[in-house]
């Protein structure tokens, strides 16, 4: 009997008990530290809003401009190379086909980004491939200075970082699309351009905006690459939260991440109730369950 | 809808493979540096692989790094197993599943941060153990969606037959679904162990005393800047993980995480 109970429910509410005790908790405890206050190195429970203060007034809102746009710029740019991708591994070609290329598009990701990131400051250098190549070419002179150390280079990590992983919520949800939907769009007589921009682009939505989530949350809270490619005093809203570590102010560091997980959680809200997250889901979930 | 090998078709073929090379372009300097003779004009060496075994704290950290690998591995395939149980049993599958996928969308330094504050309040000051907890907590959403996946192509029909056979959920459960799912534990075992050898930065916060691979090599850069030396213990942790993807995909599991066909012959 005993273990009949433990089967039934103990093991499924292992994962869940962690989830709540190591994720949960903990990112509830942010919130409630970012209203304490900080006497000398100790934190002491209060509330108050002096490091939202401190945070909206300082330069860190400039961090947090330009985490946005490059965040966006990031989404947007990883968004534009992924579903093409997505789209083509989900239509075109055989599932073996695409199951393989996904598989390679994973373990780029799984390789440490701190270690690519070194990688790309090499190929990108004044004495990198990048312009080593392009010199021998003929098509520059001197070596290219914005390659390295600059918002593009910033980008580039930041694309190659995310993009990939872009793939897999895009291609899950085009390779759910009824294919009926299209072959009757095709039938009644609407060319393909008109057939993507209305019933495939349509349905894929939600794969979309799931992707976009996900990279543009975590270029947001980016802080290794910043600091590796855009140079001296580049920062993220990572960095901002890691310096205010640094220096011990834990509320600071607290607040300003209770701003980054506000975001995406309106984010994640906005995803949650915009679509029916089954038509996603049931990919992976068994309805009727 | 009949596929046409179309000039279109290859030119995308051709656009793929164009992506998939700069997405592994990063992974060839370390390797190139890592072999570099320190005077010029000298052959390949692999003098600063040999480097690496006379420091006494990197051997420390490769210790930990294995420790905590194994750890996680093992922690996330269990309660990533749960948490498949979990969304097919309870109720709200959505809502469980929202709840395991949450780390994912948590900035690694929010996360980091948010672990240390509680484990500073909590009075918990376990390096190896903090380090174990979110590098698992990291590695959970990957293990739990990897089980589900495989989950999802397994017929329950299959344990109705058990249960009518006489067997417990237990024993159905140990002697028919989990042989059947075998790709998915193993997937996730693997994904969980690359995983936690390459975390940084969730680690770097809470890590107390005791240095990982990762958080050695991090802290090394901020004091010294990078080294042929350094450059050699990325290349293999390259080598590792891209070993460890092949020997899953080699060992048994002819099928991706990403969408597997569970082959009911696999018995």
């Amino acid at each position: 009997m005993l273990r009949r109970l433990l089967a039934r429910w103990a093991f499924p509410a292992l994962p869940i008990g962690f989830a709540v005790v190591f994720v949960v908790l903990p990112l509830a405890l942010t919130i409630a530290v970012s209203f304490w206050t900080r006497v000398g190195l100790v934190v002491r429970p209060a509330f108050t809003f002096t490091s939202y203060e401190a945070f909206f007034a300082g330069a860190r809102l400039l961090v947090f401009e330009r985490s946005f746009l490059a965040s966006i710029e990031a989404t947007v740019l990883g968004l534009l190379l992924a579903y093409p991708i997505a789209y083509f591994l989900a239509f075109k070609v055989s599932p073996r086909a695409a199951r393989t290329v996904l598989l390679l598009f994973t373990v780029p990701f799984l390789v440490n980004y701190i270690i690519r990131a070194f990688a790309w400051t090499w190929l990108l250098g004044r004495t990198g491939l990048i312009n080593t190549l392009l010199m021998a070419s003929g098509l520059t002179n001197e070596p290219l200075d914005w390659l390295l150390y600059s918002d593009v280079a910033v980008l580039i990590g930041l694309v190659t970082s995310y993009m990939p992983f872009m793939i897999f919520p895009l291609w899950l949800s085009l390779s759910g699309i009824d294919r009926r939907l299209i072959q009757a769009s095709w039938m009644l007589g609407a060319p393909p351009a008109r057939t993507f921009l209305r019933v495939t682009l349509p349905l894929s939505l939600p794969g979309v905006f799931a992707a976009a989530i996900f990279a543009f949350v975590g270029c947001f809270g980016e802080s290794a690459i910043p600091v590796i490619m855009g140079g001296v005093g580049y920062q993220m809203m990572g960095n901002s939260i890691a310096s205010a570590m640094d220096v011990l102010n834990y509320p600071l560091a607290a607040a300003i991440s209770t701003v980054v997980l506000g975001a995406m959680m309106s984010l994640l809200l906005v995803w949650y109730l915009a679509f029916d997250a089954r038509a996603f889901l049931g990919m992976i979930v068994r309805p009727g369950k | 809808m009949p596929r046409r090998r179309s000039a279109t078709w290859f030119l995308s073929w051709c656009g793929l493979i164009a992506v998939l090379f700069v997405i592994y372009l990063p992974l060839v300097p370390p390797i190139l540096f890592s072999v570099t003779p320190a005077e010029p004009g000298g052959v390949l060496t692999l003098q600063w692989y040999l480097a690496l075994w006379r420091d006494p704290v990197l051997v420390c950290a490769i210790g930990t790094s294995l420790e905590v690998g194994i750890v996680v591995a093992a922690a996330a395939t269990i309660l990533g197993l749960g948490a498949a149980m979990a969304i097919r049993s309870l109720r709200v599958p959505r809502l469980v599943l929202a709840l395991m996928l949450l780390p994912l969308f948590v900035p690694g330094v929010s996360m980091g941060l948010a672990t240390a504050l509680f484990f500073r309040l909590a009075g918990f000051e376990i390096s190896l153990a903090k380090i174990a907890i979110v590098q698992t907590a990291w590695a959970l959403p990957f293990a739990t969606l990897i089980v589900v996946t495989a989950m999802s192509t397994f017929d329950p029909a299959y344990l109705e037959a058990a249960y009518v056979s006489g067997a417990g959920r237990w024993r159905a459960f140990v002697d028919v679904e989990l042989p059947l799912i075998r790709s998915g534990i193993s997937g996730a075992a693997t994904f969980s162990l690359i995983l936690s050898f390459n975390e940084t930065v969730r680690t770097a916060v809470v890590q107390g005393p005791l240095n990982t691979v990762q958080t050695y090599i991090w802290s090394t850069y901020k004091q010294v800047g990078l080294s042929p030396a350094l450059y050699a213990l990325m290349s293999l942790l390259i080598l590792l993980t891209v070993a460890l993807v092949a020997a899953f995909v080699v060992g048994g599991a002819r099928t991706s995480p990403a969408a597997s066909g569970v082959n009911p012959r696999g018995r």
